[in-house]
């Protein structure tokens, strides 16, 4: 009941903002949105359905209703609402205040900066049903084992953010951001953190920080023009902070990008590592001192390669990974050093302006006990599985 | 524990499809830019290449804004996106463009808006059982 109240709430603040359209011209409302529906069919689950369901296969749909209002010339807001697997969640409402291009104040709850893909998370604005592995949000395959990718995106958090962009001679452009968040939040006796308490309405407090000490973090990225239809972005981002009530527990989180648009080609790359430190009082799977505090990697990456090939298809094709290195607690399906590959190809359909389909089929490579899930230099695996997609997508 | 060895041949046409894809031409989700006037196929190609680098152009070409002010405001925010790639150079082609396009948008709002007033104070035609045989011109 808590949650349909919140939910009516934020609906009824966007209402209020769109009605309020047309009775306050001086201020400029600008109105958007996107909606998708996925069709996700594993294979392997129709054969055996016995198996607990480790994804979410079957129809998924992602709404979001944005509105961003410029109060002035130096103050805007934003607010956005969506609704997904997770149920309705905030992603953003928040101000900024802009001094200059290069110095903006943003308050309130948004995405803090962090990788590339974060500006293009919105499913309108990628061109495969799912989002790469490191950025995963439940469309992953084995997700409850992997507890999701590096970082969910989009990562809403209540915070401030300082950031700016600059212009080099038209040629360069830098984009900085610093910030302090909430940051993320986990049991003092987890192995890993518990998303869900940041997700959704669903959850009690989910707006509430569970300690008092702010993650933070920061990106800076330098994009490249060269020539009138070709540029290029090299991005490094980083964050720190502890999860657990009583700070106990910390994790750092460091990423780098690569984006290239050449032509009608898009080229984008990103790696990202998770270094988190967890207790020692569940039984683990390497014997360990009792009073020891452990520590695990998780490793993320992708390579996209994007191509609009006439005026309504485009392809697309990426390759994209997690590496998870330390120890896992005895019930996990886990071993201390286990890994994804997955490979993807797909093609996106413009319908007409604004609607757009969306089919990729997907192979992934499960494996334990492989350093990156590559054994004498080549792929390995202990299980295959295949996923397709089909989507559609509107976007205003 | 088993190892892929991916065939050569997989190797090879994706170097093919990368090969075809980049010797292809020809603009996405937005407008045909054949049909639109010279004067402003450069505006619109700098307005396609910049703004369809993090989304879809449906997005601002849908977004209903027909107003010079406003799509001023739209435009400064998405330069101001980190990397974003626009210049405030790009703002004027880009302006430009969009303000040709926001008349069409009128314009074509227009004729429906007559076409459809005409429809609605047109007398209704008679049925066609009414309509006389044309048998005489055989």
């Amino acid at each position: 009941m808590r949650r349909f109240a919140l939910a009516a709430a934020v609906a009824g603040i966007l209402l209020c903002g769109l009605l309020g359209t047309w009775q306050a011209r001086a201020i400029e409302r600008n109105f958007a949105g996107s909606a998708q529906l996925d069709y996700f069919l594993v294979p392997a689950e129709l054969k055996n359905n016995a198996t607990p369901r480790s994804t979410f296969d079957g129809f998924t749909s992602e709404v979001a209703l944005k509105l961003a209002v410029d109060v002035s010339d130096r103050l805007s807001a934003n607010v956005k609402v969506c609704y997904g697997c997770h149920g309705f969640e905030l992603p953003m409402a928040y101000f900024d205040y802009r001094v200059a291009d290069e110095l903006n104040f943003r308050v309130g709850r948004f995405s803090p900066s962090f990788g590339a893909f974060n500006v293009r998370h919105d499913p309108a604005n990628h061109a495969t049903s799912s989002k790469p592995l490191p950025y995963d949000m439940g469309r992953m395959l084995r997700w409850q084992d992997w507890n999701l990718g590096v970082i969910p995106s989009p990562f809403p958090d209540n915070g401030l953010e300082i950031g700016g962009t600059h212009w080099f001679a038209d040629t360069a452009q830098l984009d900085y951001a610093a910030y302090a968040v909430s940051g993320f939040k986990g049991d003092t006796n987890a192995v890993d953190l518990d998303w869900s308490q940041s997700f959704s309405f669903q959850q009690t407090g989910y707006l509430v920080d569970n300690n008092a000490r702010p993650a933070w973090g920061g990106r800076a990225a330098l994009t490249f023009r060269a020539g009138e239809a070709n540029d290029f972005t090299v991005g490094a981002s980083f964050m720190y902070g502890t999860y657990d009530p009583t700070n106990s527990f910390a994790y750092t989180i460091g990423g780098a990008d690569f984006a290239a648009r050449i032509g009608r080609t898009q080229i984008r790359a990103e790696y990202l590592l998770r270094r988190q430190s967890f207790a020692t009082t569940l039984q683990l799977k390497e014997p360990v001192a009792s009073d020891a505090v452990q520590t695990f990697d998780k490793h993320g990456y992708y390579l996209e390669i994007e191509r609009s090939m006439t005026d309504t298809i485009a392809l697309v094709g990426r390759v994209d990974g997690l590496y998870r290195q330390g120890n896992v607690v005895v019930t996990s399906t886990l071993d201390p050093k286990a890994a994804i590959i997955r490979y993807t190809g797909g093609a996106t359909y413009a319908v007409t302006s604004g609607w757009r389909l969306k089919a990729s089929g997907e192979l992934w490579a499960f494996s334990n006990d492989a350093a990156w899930g590559f054994r004498d230099g080549h792929p390995a695996y202990d299980q295959l599985e295949l996923g397709l997609h089909l989507a559609v997508v509107g976007t205003f | 524990m088993k190892t892929m060895t991916p065939p050569r041949w997989l190797f090879a046409l994706a170097l093919l499809a990368l090969g075809a894809a980049c010797a292809s031409t020809g603009p996405r989700e937005g407008l045909d830019a054949s049909q639109l006037p010279p004067d402003v196929r450069d505006d619109y190609a700098l307005f396609a290449r910049r703004c369809s680098k993090c989304h879809s152009l449906a997005r601002p070409l849908n977004s209903g804004i027909d107003d010079d002010a406003r799509w001023t405001d739209y435009v400064t925010r998405m330069r101001r996106q980190p990397g974003s790639g626009i210049t405030q150079q790009d703002t004027g082609p880009i302006l430009r463009f969009l303000h040709y396009y926001s008349l069409e948008q009128l314009r074509a709002k227009r004729a429906r808006a007559m076409a459809n007033d005409r429809a609605a104070s047109k007398p209704p035609t008679p049925p066609a059982e009414a309509a006389p045989e044309r048998t005489a011109d055989r």
